[in-house]
């Protein structure tokens, strides 16, 4: 009972500017901590059944376990009434064990992966969201009270025309930089599309034997491999147009390693992901968007808005085209005008 | 007057039907894991149903889990909600408040025997369960896996299982809390039973509601399936030490309104 009590003391303020505020919080990778942490999403993506996993990240609450003891050593757990679900960094890759399943899944770091549950931690999510925002669009916020701890504010509003996400707040840890809460507002002023947040925080270093991770007795050893859209893409790297260097007024990023099918634009909060998609995924996710409500079907694709969230498929001359981002409906519509020639 | 309510509690032959019929449904559920092999999907189903057919000492716990929901609050609603409403309903009260024992040890010695038969409810169950799952099911004479992947021995795994006992005992002393306040308010025992079961009803659809999440962390039923988490390495004791603390409140409150009511109230039947 004295948490609530403890949140419930004013929060000291400091005289910090957004950009020292930021800087603080992008060195704070260092810091080691033992966390309890939920994130919530309102975002109902209606993409079938390929992607349940990333799509209930966005729709549900997730609840997390972490204990952090530097970049390449640190063990997140999402935690569910009925079993839990860890990922365990050593630096070569990671283990996701799997209780539910009996299964431990080996994989090592690739190019693109669609979100998992460790990115919505409040500290690797604010850390990434704020590591590429202009100075401008940086201002301070008041401070609040995060798991117990004083957190200073931080706003990031995108300056980018593209941009369907308006602001971001970040919560950062006065005392060591560590983004404690972060909140990423759509449309709708009332309630944050995505907020995730520490709920406790220990700061004292975890034993290295909570983040190390052997596969039990019995277990099923898997290999990991990119989810199957991922594949696909990178089966069809031949395939597909060649993606321009700009869309909708956002550059292209360089991911190595990348399929060349696959293009990632913007900066920051504000990114478009453009890919070839498989004929089979193409129909089922065409018809999926298209019963979404305010679906905007014309003769440039099918789009949707999730939040601040943007969906496209788009028919280009090779195939069809996933185009998704935090991105306007009017951008997506733009880029898919910039792939295909077509206009609306 | 704790030993006469005791024996009657547990020399009537309905209260061990009634933990009897607790029992079925997870002996069922066994023997039908054993003979078709089939459990359910990871992530539906009770907690531990879908690991019992690789490790049967996880039994005990699927079988809590189980009847937990729903058969365990209704058996303590029964025989909490009787406690003085029954004794009022059978025209017995008056009879029993003629001795010299007075009000509060009367209600002292019912809440005595309600508790008692929590925990041989409890203990029962996990008991069977253990049973059963040793008979049915296979047993990793190493113990088991916690939840995290890390490896428990069976003394570990014996401790963590006896923790889990005692949490869902405390959590079902919330329930006798409410049934026998409800019991001091009527003389209707099955009226004392359903007022506590509308109570949990009510609390488990809130707890669905995000609209209602400013204050599902105080409604009854929040924390009982938290005993999951004592499976966990390292344990998360964050929301078993808050589903105990919560009961606690609960049943200091309830008891305390309980105690009020039938020391002042006018008995007439």
């Amino acid at each position: 009972m004295l948490p609530p009590l403890i949140d419930a003391l004013p929060a000291a303020d400091a005289p910090t500017s957004a950009v020292d505020l930021r800087t603080r919080a992008l060195g704070s990778a260092g810091v080691a901590f033992a966390g309890y942490a939920q994130s919530a999403g309102g975002l109902d993506l209606p993409v079938g059944e390929q992607l349940t996993d990333a799509a209930d990240l966005f729709s549900d609450r997730t609840t997390m376990r972490a204990w952090y003891r530097g970049p390449a050593d640190w063990r997140v757990d999402v935690v569910t009434p009925t079993g839990e679900t860890g990922v365990h960094a050593d630096g070569c890759g990671t283990w996701t064990w799997d209780w539910e399943d009996a299964v431990a899944t080996w994989s090592e770091p690739g190019p693109l992966a669609f979100p998992s549950p460790s990115d919505l931690l409040p500290s690797a999510l604010g850390r990434r969201l704020l590591s590429e925002a202009a100075e401008d669009e940086l201002s301070r916020l008041g401070a609040e009270r995060v798991a117990g701890r004083d957190a200073l504010g931080l706003r990031v509003e995108p300056a980018a025309e593209a941009a369907s996400v308006p602001r971001v707040d970040v919560w950062v840890d006065r005392a060591t930089g560590l983004p404690l809460r972060v909140q990423v507002w759509g449309d709708d002023a009332a309630e944050p599309a995505m907020d995730t947040s520490f709920l406790e925080l220990d700061l004292t270093v975890p034993p290295a034997e909570v983040t190390a991770f052997t596969v039990p007795e019995g277990a099923e050893v898997r290999e990991g491999q990119a989810e199957q859209l991922l594949q696909a893409a990178d089966r069809d790297r031949r395939r597909g147009p060649a993606l321009p260097s700009s869309l909708a007024g956002l550059d292209r990023r360089v991911v190595e390693g990348a399929p060349r099918s696959v293009g990632v634009y913007g900066r920051g909060v504000t990114l478009l992901a453009v890919g070839v998609l498989p004929d089979r995924a193409a129909a089922g996710l065409r018809a999926e968007l298209s019963r979404a409500p305010g679906a905007v079907v014309d003769p440039l694709g099918t789009r949707i808005a999730a939040g601040p969230l943007g969906l496209m498929i788009v028919d280009g001359p090779d195939g069809a085209l996933l185009l998704t981002g935090t991105v306007t409906l009017d951008a997506l519509a733009a880029a898919a005008t910039d792939l295909t020639g077509r206009a609306g | 007057m704790i030993v006469v309510e005791l024996r009657k509690l547990f020399r009537r032959p309905r209260t061990w039907v009634t933990i009897g019929l607790l029992n079925a449904l997870p002996v069922l559920v066994a023997v039908l894991l054993a003979w078709t092999d089939l459990a359910p999907r990871p992530g539906e189903g009770p907690a531990f149903l879908s690991a019992v057919l690789t490790n049967g000492t996880l039994y005990p716990l699927a079988a809590l889990a189980i009847v937990l929901p729903l058969f365990l609050p209704i058996a303590v609603s029964v025989v909490a909600g009787e406690a003085v409403a029954g004794e009022a309903q059978g025209g017995t009260l008056r009879y029993l408040l003629a001795r010299p024992a007075g009000r509060t040890r009367l209600l002292v010695a019912k809440l005595i025997a309600v508790v008692a038969f929590v925990v041989v409810t409890v203990v029962v169950v996990a008991g069977v369960g253990y049973v059963v799952g040793r008979l049915l099911f296979e047993v990793q004479p190493t113990g088991g896996t916690a939840l995290s992947g890390t490896s428990l021995t069976s003394q570990e795994l014996a401790v963590r299982t006896l923790l889990a006992i005692g949490y869902v005992t405390v959590s079902m002393l919330g329930v006798a809390a409410f049934a026998l306040f409800f019991s001091t308010l009527t003389d209707s025992p099955l009226g004392a039973t359903l007022g506590a079961l509308a109570v949990l009803i009510a609390s488990s659809l809130l707890f669905t509601l995000d609209a209602a999440s400013s204050f599902a962390p105080y409604l009854p039923t929040r924390y009982w399936l938290a005993f999951v988490d004592l499976f966990r390495d390292p344990i998360l004791w964050r929301d078993v030490v808050r589903g105990v603390a919560l009961q606690a409140v609960y049943v200091v409150v309830l008891l305390g309104a309980a105690w009020a009511n039938f020391t002042t109230k006018d008995v007439t039947s």
